[in-house]
């Protein structure tokens, strides 16, 4: 038998741990969540706090759900999503493979290739709106040295914004990939690549048959949280394009920011929030579940 | 099928010598069982040959063919490790299967898949062929290694304790089955063990391992007979050798002794000739009984008949058997005695 302290049950005492806990969620992420849903059927405007709030009903989701610029703004958010994802994990996963060959001055190279992770989001923004500068941008003075394309610019350009923001998420954030990738990569018993070696197995075999499915589910993690913070992008893309040019580059979030604070629509935006919560969560779930089925194989 | 001759080899590990200047020639078809305490280089004796190590001192020649310097993969070798070391995200069957796959073979898909049934049936793991590697007891595992080295029919099969982690039944089991297939394929075999029943049973001839030198290798019956040192003759007792002064029951010892070794076994207990002793612990072990006897001050281990009504803490006379002393010099070399048999 355990024995008790001053009287306490082992319930009572669990209920002292997590009861801190419980109150802050509940004060800074339950309470505004739920008054969030209340807002969204109302035509609340945070500017005039004194107006009488009117119940609206759904009126908000339906204007929201059959405007077209939501829809294209979700498609934009998706595209962004996908190809920082598609480049991150191609970029994050070779990176962790070449630094796992431990060669002599690796350390220093981790250490460097981590350095862009470790910057303020807004202000990699400003740094790149420098670097894309047509005229003294560094970028484009390079790749011009590469294929000469005459003046362009990455940002004001229609065809190339959404690729700039693109760019520069994935300079910055493809280190954090490969960080855990080669954690994945260093949980992989050398014993296993011994008996493979024994086996006389094909080096590609060993890649797809011992390296990879040990290192997915790390790479499916990391996913995971990027694609949550690139689906919430504000930031980084509000520094470098404001959403512009027109609103190429005018993501989810950055939507949702003009509504509620430019526009002061509350009642509109919480409506969008709402949305935009249950489609990541919806996303995640889907996510999770496969995860745990890469896990269990 | 193919001979292995071992050169000389010696690998060190920083400044421990894990293997000293070692030399061994194993016959095609021959059962090598190199037995060894923890440590003494045996694992890194068997990665040597297999080329997961690479000696800095030294030849490794296989079928003739200098692999000194080779890969794994280029010395047709199979190995069973230590650890189990299966591939996690398969099941049995794919890991049975894996080095049927491999480029350098090319055999079809019903054949894999016989051979993969043929072994399976030999270990008892038929029935486990679905599983998942990683939901197996650890006696399965050890089995699923074991029949991943034998499904390929390579030059020389290296095996590290692949027994230590079965229960005993299965141990026995497995014991005569591997010597079985050995006899059966003719296959070269390279055992390493600490299990000294393991070694008798199994070896065409045993190699005992002292801190990376191998102190001699003889057929079981020899080495059983005729260790050349105190080592030796240690390492094949179970329970433990007595080393006793050559005063202590008046034995004759030839000029130079320091040192009598006498087996359990070859302690008499009620011998008229015998000296006086008392017993202080009777082990039953059920086949066998030790009994731990103190003589002059020196404790002396026993085995004796398990009918015997021997109890604790009686006088009894302590006796050897005749011609069954082994004289050791200063050095724990043995002295040559006459011996019957011998
Ligand atoms: N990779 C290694 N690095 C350093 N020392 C090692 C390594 N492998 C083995 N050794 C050392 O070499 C000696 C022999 O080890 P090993 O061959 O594993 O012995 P055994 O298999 O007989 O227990 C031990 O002292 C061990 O600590
Ligand atoms: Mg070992």
């Amino acid at each position: 038998m355990v024995r008790r302290v001053r009287g306490l049950s082992d319930r009572a005492i669990a209920w002292i741990f997590v009861t801190p806990t419980i109150l802050l969620l509940l004060a800074i992420n339950i309470y505004p969540l739920v008054w969030t849903v209340y807002l969204s059927f109302t035509n609340y405007r945070a500017n005039r706090p004194n107006r009488e709030i009117e119940w609206v009903g759904t009126r908000n989701y339906e204007r929201i759900l059959s405007d077209e610029g939501v829809w294209e703004n979700l498609q934009r958010t998706a595209h962004f999503v996908t190809f920082t994802m598609l480049f991150q994990v191609l970029l994050g996963f070779g990176l962790a493979l070449l630094l796992h060959k431990r060669f002599k001055g690796h350390g220093l190279w981790t250490t460097l290739i981590l350095l862009p992770m470790m910057l303020s989001p807004a202000v990699v923004g400003m740094y790149w709106k420098y670097l894309f500068d047509p005229q003294i941008g560094i970028f484009n003075y390079l790749i011009n040295g590469i294929w000469d394309f005459g003046t362009f610019s990455m940002t004001s350009e229609v065809a190339l914004a959404p690729w700039a923001i693109i760019i520069v998420d994935t300079w910055m954030w493809t280190p954090y990939i490969m960080l855990l990738c080669l954690a994945g990569l260093r949980s992989v018993p050398d014993y296993l690549y011994e008996a493979a070696e024994i086996d006389r197995a094909s080096t590609w075999r060993k890649f797809w048959n011992i390296t990879l499915p040990m290192v997915l589910p790390f790479l499916m993690l990391a996913v995971m949280f990027r694609a949550i913070e690139n689906f919430k992008m504000f930031d980084l893309v509000f520094e470098l394009t404001s959403g512009g040019p027109g609103n190429t580059t005018r993501l989810a979030s950055i939507d949702l920011k003009e509504l509620a604070f430019d526009r002061w629509q509350t009642g509109r935006s919480s409506a969008l929030a709402i949305i935009l919560f249950v489609t990541v969560f919806g996303a995640m779930n889907v996510f999770v579940k496969l995860m745990n089925r890469v896990k269990a194989r | 099928m193919a001979d292995i001759r071992i050169d000389r080899v010696t690998k060190r590990f920083g400044d421990v010598t894990a293997v000293n200047a070692l030399d061994l020639a194993i016959k095609d078809g021959e059962f090598v069982v190199l037995l060894g305490p923890t440590g003494s280089g045996k694992t890194t004796t068997l990665r040597l040959v297999a080329g997961l190590e690479k000696p800095d001192e030294g030849r490794i020649v296989i079928d003739g063919t200098d692999v000194t310097k080779a890969q794994p993969a280029e010395r047709d070798v199979s190995f069973v490790f230590q650890q189990y070391s299966l591939y996690p995200h398969y099941t049995v069957y794919q890991n049975l299967a894996f080095p049927l796959k491999s480029p350098l073979l090319k055999w079809s898909k019903p054949e894999i898949d016989a051979r993969v049934h043929e072994v399976a049936g030999m270990l008892h793991i038929e029935h486990k062929l679905k599983n998942k590697a990683t939901e197996l007891s650890g006696g399965e595992m050890q089995r699923v290694a074991i029949g991943r080295a034998l499904v390929r029919r390579p030059a020389v099969y290296l095996m590290d304790e692949p027994l230590s982690s079965l229960d005993a039944k299965l141990r026995a089991e497995l014991r005569v089955e591997l010597k079985r297939i050995s006899v059966e394929l003719g296959a070269t075999i390279l055992y390493v063990t600490h299990d000294n029943v393991e070694a008798m049973t199994m070896a065409d001839r045993i190699g005992v391992l002292n801190h990376g030198r191998l102190e001699q290798i003889a057929t079981p019956r020899d080495i059983y007979q005729q260790p050349d040192t105190i080592y030796v003759a240690q390492r094949l007792s179970s329970p433990p050798l007595n080393l006793v002064d050559p005063s202590l029951f008046g034995i004759e010892a030839p000029a130079g002794t320091s040192t009598v070794g006498v087996r359990p076994e070859d302690i008499t207990i009620g011998q008229p000739s015998g000296v006086e002793g008392s017993t202080t612990l009777v082990e039953r072990l059920g086949a066998e009984t030790v009994a731990v006897l103190q003589v002059n001050g020196t404790q002396i281990q026993a085995l004796v008949d398990p009918q015997a009504t021997i109890g604790e803490g009686e006088t009894v006379r302590v006796g050897v058997a005749e011609n069954a002393p082994m004289f050791f010099d200063r050095d724990g070399r043995r002295i040559d005695a006459p011996r019957a048999g011998g």
